[in-house]
């Protein structure tokens, strides 16, 4: 085990949200199997209790959960220096590979999922009634799965890390010619697949903040049902498409330019490295703008009960205001580099 | 769209051009082919025609950049590993022994300015004399 103060404080959060969510999925389990639409008044105020001690303790171990995710990244960027033969977060991920794509995996996903629920909750807790009460149980369930999970890989990955073995350098994977990331888009847009990425890159971007601005319009309530179904429907689709799209022209085409390293393509080296200071910033919007369409999906596809509509729509135009906001920002960032750098 | 969004937008702006201009007028100089820190004593500079330099940290990545950029190369400036002297890389001995300058890309090819100090490096690591990587081959 490496001990510094990011190791520290990672197991320390973890072993906190492995434990209070061990018991937040137990107390969860135990109020959705004994709840009932219709309970009797006597017991109602103890039942009200426990719901709000269950959810509050949800809220703060998600939200302090939420936060391990860039967390993460921080604690791979000072292994680096302790790892032989590292320059840059890729190195690090060579020691215990199969433990850290998994953390690279489930950090997104529940990020995403806690993201959700917290979103779910806060649309229940406004309404007086709590229609999406046994919903909200029932999600937090899976979140708590997804949390435990998380918890106990980084706690088994903290121990279980140590720098003895001399590592490669990320030149070695991603500036080889036969590279995932090269290999992919070539096989879709042939031998100029730099050119259509970056172009990919801007056109589903414009085209996706388009479609939110579109949304927040003063029109929007005035179209007919079938249009904004098209709009929101194109807004979930360019939104996944353009997650590969973005992963790609980063890897093949921003990354090198804003490093100045035309050769370089190694992504961890652009966030880690501090080459571009902001780097981290740019992809950090871009995840958060992406992530804001599928919030915006969750809250439609569960929250547009009668009694909550009205909380959810203004939600709604919230969560969509930040997405608009990320992906301009993102973008902005990005060509702002590109002209200047 | 409201005072905040055009505010939060502006600020992201100047986070941007604050990064633009920290990579232009702060930021020491990095290996051009991958980025890491030039320890000097490994320094390789290659000249281009336009008289502008590219510095590298190691023989590794210099080739790897030479290999693609013939063209624009004017000439490549070595450092000597015991004295530190910057020499035209035609006058330089090159050793490859089983020393590794730099562990992220396993860099065994030393420079000397001296013949001497290049077969007392070859014969105390193992290693053999090598042709100038900085040659075009006929």
């Amino acid at each position: 085990m490496i001990i510094n103060v990011y190791t520290l404080i990672m197991l320390f959060v973890a072993f906190l949200s492995l434990f209070l969510g061990g018991f937040l999925f137990y107390a969860a389990l135990k109020t959705f199997l004994d709840f009932e639409p219709t309970i009797p008044s006597e017991t109602k105020s103890k039942l009200e209790q426990k719901g709000y001690l269950i959810f509050l303790l949800a809220c703060v171990i998600l939200s302090v959960r939420m936060l391990a995710w860039p967390w993460f990244y921080f604690m791979l960027q000072s292994f680096v220096s302790e790892v032989p033969g590292a320059m840059c977060i890729f190195g690090v991920t060579q020691i215990l590979p199969a433990t850290v794509t998994f953390l690279q995996i489930i950090k997104p996903v529940s990020f995403f999922m806690m993201g959700g629920w917290l979103l779910c909750y806060y649309v229940d807790k406004s309404t007086p009634t709590a229609p999406l009460t046994r919903m909200n149980l029932f999600f937090l369930l899976i979140v708590c799965s997804i949390l435990l999970a998380d918890s106990i890989a980084d706690i088994y990955y903290v121990l279980r890390m140590k720098p003895l073995m001399s590592v490669s350098c990320c030149a070695t994977f991603f500036d080889v010619p036969l590279r995932p990331s090269a290999m992919i888009p070539q096989a879709i847009f042939g031998r100029h697949f730099q050119k259509m990425l970056f172009i990919m890159y801007y056109l589903t971007n414009i085209a996706l903040i388009v479609l939110l601005f579109a949304t927040l319009s003063k029109k929007w309530p005035l179209l007919a049902p079938l249009p904004r179904k098209i709009i929101l429907y194109g807004q979930a689709a360019i939104g996944i498409i353009n997650i590969p799209v973005v992963i790609y022209a980063f890897i093949e085409n921003i990354a090198p330019r804003l490093m100045q390293l035309p050769y370089h393509h190694c992504i961890y080296c652009l966030i880690g490295n501090g080459l571009v200071p902001d780097a981290p910033i740019m992809l950090g919007l871009f995840v958060m703008g992406t992530f804001a369409i599928g919030w915006m999906g969750i809250l439609r596809l569960f929250c547009m009960v009668t009694e909550t509509q009205m909380v959810t729509e203004r939600l709604l135009v919230k969560v969509n205001n930040l997405s608009a906001f990320c992906l301009l920002a993102s973008i902005a960032m990005v060509t702002i580099h590109l002209i200047l750098t | 769209m409201t005072k905040n969004f055009w505010i939060g937008l502006i600020i992201i702006l100047i986070i941007a051009l604050a990064g633009v201009s920290y990579q232009k007028f702060w930021k020491n100089p990095r290996c051009a082919y991958d980025g890491s820190a030039i320890p000097l004593i490994y320094e390789v500079d290659i000249v281009l025609k336009d008289q502008s330099t590219r510095k590298f940290c190691s023989v590794f990545c210099a080739t790897q950049w030479y290999k693609n950029n013939t063209h624009l190369i004017d000439h490549v400036v070595v450092t000597d590993e015991i004295r530190g002297v910057k020499i035209d890389s035609y006058m330089a001995y090159f050793v490859e022994s089983e020393l590794i300058t730099n562990e992220t890309n396993d860099n065994r090819i030393h420079v000397f300015q001296q013949r001497q100090d290049a077969l007392t490096h070859a014969e105390k690591f193992h290693g053999a004399m090598t042709d100038d990587p900085f040659t075009l081959d006929e």
